[in-house]
């Protein structure tokens, strides 16, 4: 199993971590990612707006990339993904678009043709990896947690845009995930909800409430962490968590992992091997 | 024979004259497949507990009016079959019916819907036409279909509230805008007849407006009418960069971004905090910065450029 592995940009600075992890275990499992080190930022819901040509080009110039490798795509980033995924959407649906892009990105030596899928590393290990065969792996079972499963919103919404992963009102993959490692789930109603992260700059007050209700939550329903596949999410329910509780009247620890980490976990590598202690909440 | 079966429906009841707290009512109630949510609950009113509150009309999904959760999701009653339902039920067979999200409640279902009338006017919410008020009527001002097409879907708007009750920053803030206020603001700017849209933009600049949504879809999932309204609202933001509106968090935020994929092709963190709230706005940073430094996480002040950027530059030249 051989991908171009989309490195966004919070996984090669502040969340590093994420990405470390997930590079000790893809190894084990077989799972060969090559990086796009040409691939740029994808804008991070910015680009689409400032100017929606661009943001195109941007976007079907990393997809090229991975094409002209001949594979499909991964990220490890929720708003990553659907960034890729709504600029390819539209690539592959009006094709004066593609025409406009591919006009500027042959001089690199690109096409864009719609042929690499871009896919989350949640959905290459349920869909293309297969958990029974994880389930095979695993020398360290999480028996002994509680999990509540955040999947943060750009994994699920707009569903027209996630090629039918999960309900976004009942999603369960994550879920599904943290079982076959040994893990147990609560009941967990902010498991679709938002994190705040996008306006946390610009709108702080009203974001860390956001991060605030959904840790609360996993407090009250007695989990031991958080788990999420999005470094976005991690960042405002980890880094954020001592405002955000104070927000929503709450208080108390949440530690917050990341997907790479759960699985790190479960294959027998230790929370200092896959950066626990890199978390503002340990 | 016509499938049927017995159906539970887990109503909310809250009268703030009488109640000190809402509660919720069961109705076992036989249904034929194809009834839909509506006329299941007008039979219980008819039949069963006449002082059930909720509001509609015109029960064919036009007027907007019935609009409440569902099984927990905000939709339009009227257009929601009860057997559609039945997989979503958390107990089986047991519909929950509530009032929406993000509003006062009346009575059970019935909202106070006056917030959204307020935010609809306070954003200008409609046309006023270059066309002198003593012409109305006689002269006319033809919109061509290139122009339509771009609004096109923002006009099935029918003020439901779905999206209101499932936006994310609704539920932090009542101040905030909302979703439908932002897309009939992206609908009135982009019309050619209208004379208001630098008043418009101006309000929508202010705290609490277009900046202030999160991105999270909720809402374009929620929409009964399948508009796309994260569209709307990233065109209203379009617009803001196309008039040059530079002064505002939002826009520095995401100039930011267009910056640095332009000049390195990957986000320098390590500013992007001053770059979008100036060095004064930044000092509330402060916390998140000794955080990270704490852990030793620290984003690399100097991005290393990728390679290939000379034609990430050509796309930026080359495209508005």
């Amino acid at each position: 199993m051989k991908y171009a592995y989309y490195i966004s940009c919070i996984n090669e600075s502040l969340s590093m971590e994420a990405d470390t992890s997930m590079n000790l275990w893809t190894k084990d499992l077989g799972i060969e990612l090559v990086p796009l080190t040409s691939g740029t930022c994808c804008g991070g819901s910015n680009l689409d707006f400032t100017s929606p040509d661009q943001f195109l080009a941007v976007n079907g110039r990393n997809i090229a990339l991975a094409e002209k490798m001949g594979l499909d795509m991964i990220t490890s980033c929720n708003t990553c993904l659907l960034g890729l995924r709504h600029a390819k959407h539209i690539l592959d649906t009006q094709p004066e678009k593609k025409e406009m892009v591919n006009e500027i990105i042959k001089e690199e030596g690109l096409e864009y043709t719609g042929k690499s899928e871009v896919k989350h590393l949640l959905w290459v290990l349920i869909d293309d990896y297969g958990l029974d065969k994880l389930a095979e792996k695993i020398t360290n079972p999480l028996t002994e947690y509680k999990f509540a499963a955040f999947y943060g919103c750009h994994i699920l919404r707009p569903s027209t845009l996630m090629g039918g992963h999960d309900d976004p009102y009942r999603p369960h993959t994550l879920e599904d995930l943290v079982r076959r490692l040994g893990g147990n789930v609560v009941e967990f109603e902010s498991r679709n909800k938002c994190c705040g992260f996008h306006t946390l700059l610009v709108a702080e007050d009203e974001s860390i409430k956001l991060s605030g209700s959904a840790i609360d939550e996993a407090i009250s329903a007695g989990a031991d962490f958080i788990v999420t596949p999005c470094p976005l999410c991690h960042m405002a329910l980890d880094a954020y968590q001592k405002e955000a509780l104070a927000r929503v009247q709450s208080s108390g620890k949440m530690r917050i992992l990341h997907l790479s980490q759960i699985v790190g976990l479960a294959l027998g590598y230790s929370e200092k091997q896959l950066g626990l202690n890199k978390h503002v909440v340990v | 024979m016509d499938e049927k079966k017995d159906i539970y429906f887990k109503i909310f009841r809250f009268n703030p004259e009488a109640d000190t707290k809402p509660f919720y009512d069961d109705f076992k109630i036989s249904v034929e497949k194809g009834v839909t949510i509506l006329r299941a609950i007008n039979y219980i009113k008819d039949h069963v507990d006449s002082t059930l509150s909720y509001r509609f009309y015109c029960q064919a999904g036009i007027c907007g009016s019935c609009s409440m959760r569902i099984n927990g999701v905000s939709k339009l009653a009227c257009t929601t079959q009860v057997w559609d339902e039945l997989p979503n039920c958390k107990e089986v067979d047991v519909i929950t019916i509530e009032p929406m999200n993000n509003f006062e409640i009346i009575r059970d279902m019935v909202v106070e819907y006056t917030p959204v009338i307020s935010k609809l006017e306070k954003y200008i919410s409609w046309v006023t036409p270059r066309i002198k008020q003593e012409d109305l009527g006689k002269k006319e001002h033809l919109i061509p279909e290139a122009e339509f097409k771009v609004y096109d879907a923002a006009t099935d708007c029918i003020l439901c509230g779905a999206c209101y009750s499932e936006c994310s920053m609704m539920t932090s803030s009542r101040e905030y805008i909302s979703p439908l206020a932002l897309l009939k603001a992206f609908r009135m700017v982009k019309d050619s007849r209208d004379t208001r849209s630098q008043d418009r933009m101006k309000v929508l600049n202010e705290d609490h407006g277009m900046w202030d949504c999160t991105h999270c879809y909720r809402c374009v999932q929620a929409c009964v009418k399948n508009i796309p309204i994260m569209d709307a609202i990233q065109g209203v933001r379009n617009e803001a960069f196309l008039r040059g509106m530079k002064n505002s968090e939002g826009y520095r935020h995401a100039y930011a971004f267009t910056q640095d994929i332009k000049s390195t092709g990957r986000l320098k963190e390590s500013t992007i905090a001053v770059r979008t709230k100036g060095i004064f706005g930044s000092v509330s940073m402060l916390p998140f910065a000794l955080k990270m430094m704490s852990r030793n996480r620290m984003p690399h002040f100097f991005v290393k450029t990728i390679p290939g950027i000379k034609y990430v530059k050509k796309i930026f030249q080359k495209l508005k």
